[in-house]
C-alpha cells in the first residue's frame, strides 16, 4: 500500500525491494515498502562538556528551551530548519546523531546576535553556533571549505610577519586549492596598477611581495601569539578527546 | 474555658510542630502516634538530607522528636490508635487501642500521608526488575551512608534515570494531583547522587518541573549547572530490561523523537497519596475527607486548618501533599486554632 504521508518520514528510513517475493506473493515496488525505526538508542554524555570546552559554548547548560533565540533569529526567518533552541537541546542530551544532520546549515549562522540579546538565561547562542561549527570542524564532521583554506593562510601569513601581503595570501590561497596562480582578473588588476601608479608606489608594492617584511619587533611577539594558538588547540583537542594537533 | 488538653493524631513534623506550640502556650497536649516512635515519614522512612536545609532528617526532625519528648506539658502515646472520638468542642472524649481514654478540649489531625505504591503502575518494573527502585529507597541509599549501589549486584551505577510524577497527575490511576515536593526532592537527589558517585550519569525524565519559588535556582539550576544533571522531557512508558541493563522506552517530545535508552538504576520519584487510614480516621473523627481522599478542610482564609467538625483541626500532608516546612507551620497554625476554637462558636451560632 503507497505511504500517503511519505513527505513526514526521513527518506533514509524508507525501505522497499524493487524484486520481492514472499509465499508466492509479489510484492515488487512500493507493495513491500516498510518504514525503518527512528529511535534514539543512546545519550553521547561527552558533548555538551566538548562544546563548552570550546569559546562561546561555556553557557551552554543554561538553556532552558524557551525558543527566545529561534524567534528571534534571522537565519530562521529564512530557512525554518535553522533552528538554534532545537541544536542546542541535542547538544545538551547528546544526540549526537541528530545533530550531525545539521551540520551543513549550522555553519550560517550570521552572528547578528539578536538571539545574545533575546536570551533569558544567557546562554549567548550566537557564540553556541560558533562553538558547534567548530566542534563539528575539529572532529571532521565538516570538511575544508575554500573559506576556510582562505582563513588557514590569511592566519598564518599575519603570525609570521605581523602584517598582510595580499599577494601572497592569494598565491598560497591559488596554490592550495589548485587554481591558476595567475587569473585574467589578476593580471588585469596588476597591468593597471603598473600603467597608472607612480614608480615610486610600484617599487614599494613590489619590495614588500618579494622580500615580505615583519612588523617591527614582530619576533617575540608573533611566538608568544604562536605558542598562545598552539596552547588554546592542545587545550581544545585534549576536550574533545583528539589526539592530534586539532583545527584548521 | 476549660483547661482540657489537645489531642494531637501523628507524631511527623506537622503533630511534633503543633504540640511544641500548645505546650509553649502554657497548655497540655497528648500526641498519639500508631508508630512505635515519633518523628513520622522522614525519621520512619530513614530520609537523607532535607529540602531546603540540607540537615539531616534524623538531626532535623529528631531535635523535634527530642522537644516534644522533653517538655512536661506534651504527653506522648506511641503504638497506639485513637478508636473512637466523641463529644463537642471543649469537651470530647478519646478511646485509644491500647485503652487508655484522653479528656479533650480539641483534636488536630496531623497524620500525614502515605508513599505511594509504585505496584500500582507495573509499566515501570517496580517489583519486577531490583534495579527499579523508589526515591524513598534512595533516601535511605544516602542516609546508611553505602552510597548509590544497585539493589541486584551492588555496582555503581554508571546512567541513573529519576522518573518524575510516579503516582501523581495520573487519571488512569485516580491520582490527579501534583504532590509538589517530588520535583525539587528529585534535583536534590540527582545532585546527591552525582556527589556521592561523580561518574554516575543522571537524568530526569519530567513532564513540567515544579521546583517553585526559590527552589528553581538552588535545586533545578543548581543541579544543571553545577552538577550537570541532564533533564529530558518525555513521560516514560515503559521500563524494560535486555537482560543486562534496564531499557527506559519514551517519546523525547522536544525532539519528537522515541527513546529507548539503557539504565542501570530508574528511581522513581513517588508522590504523596492520603493516609491509607483515611477512611478510618474520617469515621472515627466525623469528619469529611475531600474529593481526593485526603481530610477536608473548611474555607481558605477565615478557617485555618479547620475540618467539617467544630474542634476538629488538621494540618501538615493530612490535607494535601505538603512540604516539611509548610507542615509545621501548619502544625503552629493548627495549635492556635485549637487553642482558640477557632470556629465553633460559628458554627454554634448557626446551629
Amino acid at each position: 500500500m503507497p505511504i500517503h504521508e511519505k513527505t513526514l518520514i526521513r527518506p533514509e528510513n524508507l525501505v522497499s525491494h524493487d524484486e520481492l517475493v514472499i509465499d508466492g506473493v509479489d510484492v515488487s515496488g512500493h507493495w513491500s515498502t516498510f518504514i525503518k525505526p527512528r529511535t534514539i538508542t543512546d545519550y553521547n554524555e561527552e558533548m555538551q562538556a566538548e562544546i563548552a570546552a570550546l569559546p562561546g559554548g561555556e553557557n551552554i547548560h543554561r538553556c532552558w528551551q524557551c525558543g527566545s533565540c529561534t524567534n528571534s533569529c534571522t537565519m530562521n526567518a529564512v530557512n525554518p530548519e535553522f533552528n538554534p533552541r532545537y541544536w542546542i537541546y541535542l547538544i545538551r542530551q547528546g544526540l549526537e546523531e541528530e545533530l550531525l544532520r545539521d551540520k551543513d546549515i549550522i555553519w550560517q549562522c550570521v552572528s547578528c546576535n539578536k538571539c545574545t540579546y533575546a536570551c533569558p538565561r544567557d546562554v549567548v547562542p550566537e557564540a553556541v553556533m560558533k562553538a558547534t561549527a567548530h566542534w563539528l570542524e575539529l572532529k571532521g564532521h565538516t570538511g575544508e571549505s575554500l573559506s576556510s583554506v582562505f582563513d588557514r593562510g590569511f592566519t598564518d601569513n599575519v603570525v609570521h610577519s605581523g602584517k598582510i601581503e595580499e599577494g601572497h595570501v592569494l598565491r598560497i590561497f591559488f596554490w592550495r586549492t589548485g587554481q591558476p596562480l595567475a587569473p585574467p582578473w589578476l593580471r588585469d588588476l596588476i597591468l593597471g596598477l603598473v600603467k597608472k601608479l607612480p614608480v615610486f608606489y610600484l617599487y614599494n608594492l613590489l619590495k614588500t611581495a618579494v622580500l615580505r617584511p615583519k612588523t617591527r619587533g614582530w619576533g617575540k611577539t608573533g611566538a608568544a601569539i604562536e605558542d598562545y594558538v598552539r596552547e588554546r588547540h592542545a587545550e581544545q583537542a585534549a576536550a574533545l578527546g583528539l589526539s592530534g594537533k586539532g583545527g584548521h | 474555658m476549660s483547661e482540657k488538653p489537645i489531642l494531637i493524631v501523628g507524631g511527623g513534623p506537622a503533630g511534633l510542630s503543633a504540640a511544641h506550640a500548645v505546650a509553649s502556650s502554657g497548655r497540655q497536649a497528648v500526641i498519639v502516634d500508631k508508630a512505635d516512635r515519633l518523628g513520622g515519614a522522614p525519621i520512619l522512612q530513614g530520609y537523607a538530607k532535607l529540602v531546603p536545609s540540607h540537615e539531616w532528617a534524623k538531626d532535623a526532625i529528631g531535635g523535634m522528636v527530642t522537644r516534644v519528648q522533653t517538655n512536661a506539658n506534651i504527653t506522648v502515646h506511641t503504638g497506639a490508635q485513637v478508636q473512637s472520638f466523641a463529644g463537642d468542642p471543649g469537651d470530647f472524649l478519646a478511646a485509644l487501642s491500647d485503652g487508655t481514654k484522653i479528656e479533650a478540649d480539641a483534636a488536630i489531625l496531623a497524620t500525614g500521608f502515605t508513599h505511594f505504591d509504585s505496584l500500582n503502575k507495573p509499566e515501570w518494573g517496580f517489583g519486577t526488575y531490583p534495579d527499579v527502585v523508589t526515591t524513598v529507597q534512595v533516601e535511605q541509599m544516602i542516609s546508611s551512608g553505602k552510597g548509590i549501589r544497585c539493589p541486584s549486584d551492588g555496582r555503581v551505577p554508571e546512567r541513573v534515570a529519576i522518573l518524575l510524577c510516579v503516582g501523581s497527575r495520573d487519571r488512569q490511576i485516580g491520582r490527579e494531583w501534583c504532590s509538589k515536593i517530588c520535583c525539587t526532592v528529585s534535583a536534590n537527589m540527582a545532585m546527591e547522587i552525582r556527589e556521592l558517585s561523580p561518574k554516575t550519569n543522571v537524568y530526569v525524565y519530567y513532564m513540567d518541573i515544579r521546583t517553585f519559588g526559590l527552589y528553581e535556582g538552588e535545586f533545578y539550576w543548581k543541579g544543571q549547572e553545577e552538577a550537570r544533571v541532564k533533564y529530558i522531557k518525555a513521560r516514560i512508558a515503559e521500563v524494560t530490561s535486555d537482560g543486562k541493563r534496564l531499557v527506559v522506552k519514551g517519546e523525547d517530545t522536544l525532539v519528537k523523537r522515541p527513546i529507548t535508552i539503557p539504565f542501570d538504576m530508574v528511581v522513581q520519584a513517588i508522590g504523596m497519596d492520603p493516609n491509607v487510614d483515611n477512611m478510618t480516621l474520617g469515621a472515627v473523627f466525623g469528619v469529611d475527607l475531600n474529593q481526593y481522599g485526603y481530610i477536608g478542610k473548611a474555607a481558605a482564609y477565615t478557617t485555618t486548618g479547620q475540618t467539617s467538625r467544630p474542634g476538629v483541626y488538621v494540618c501538615g500532608a493530612a490535607s494535601g501533599p505538603e512540604t516539611i516546612d509548610d507542615s509545621i507551620a501548619q502544625g503552629q497554625a493548627a495549635a492556635i486554632a485549637a487553642l482558640s476554637r477557632q470556629g465553633v462558636r460559628v458554627a454554634q451560632a448557626a446551629e
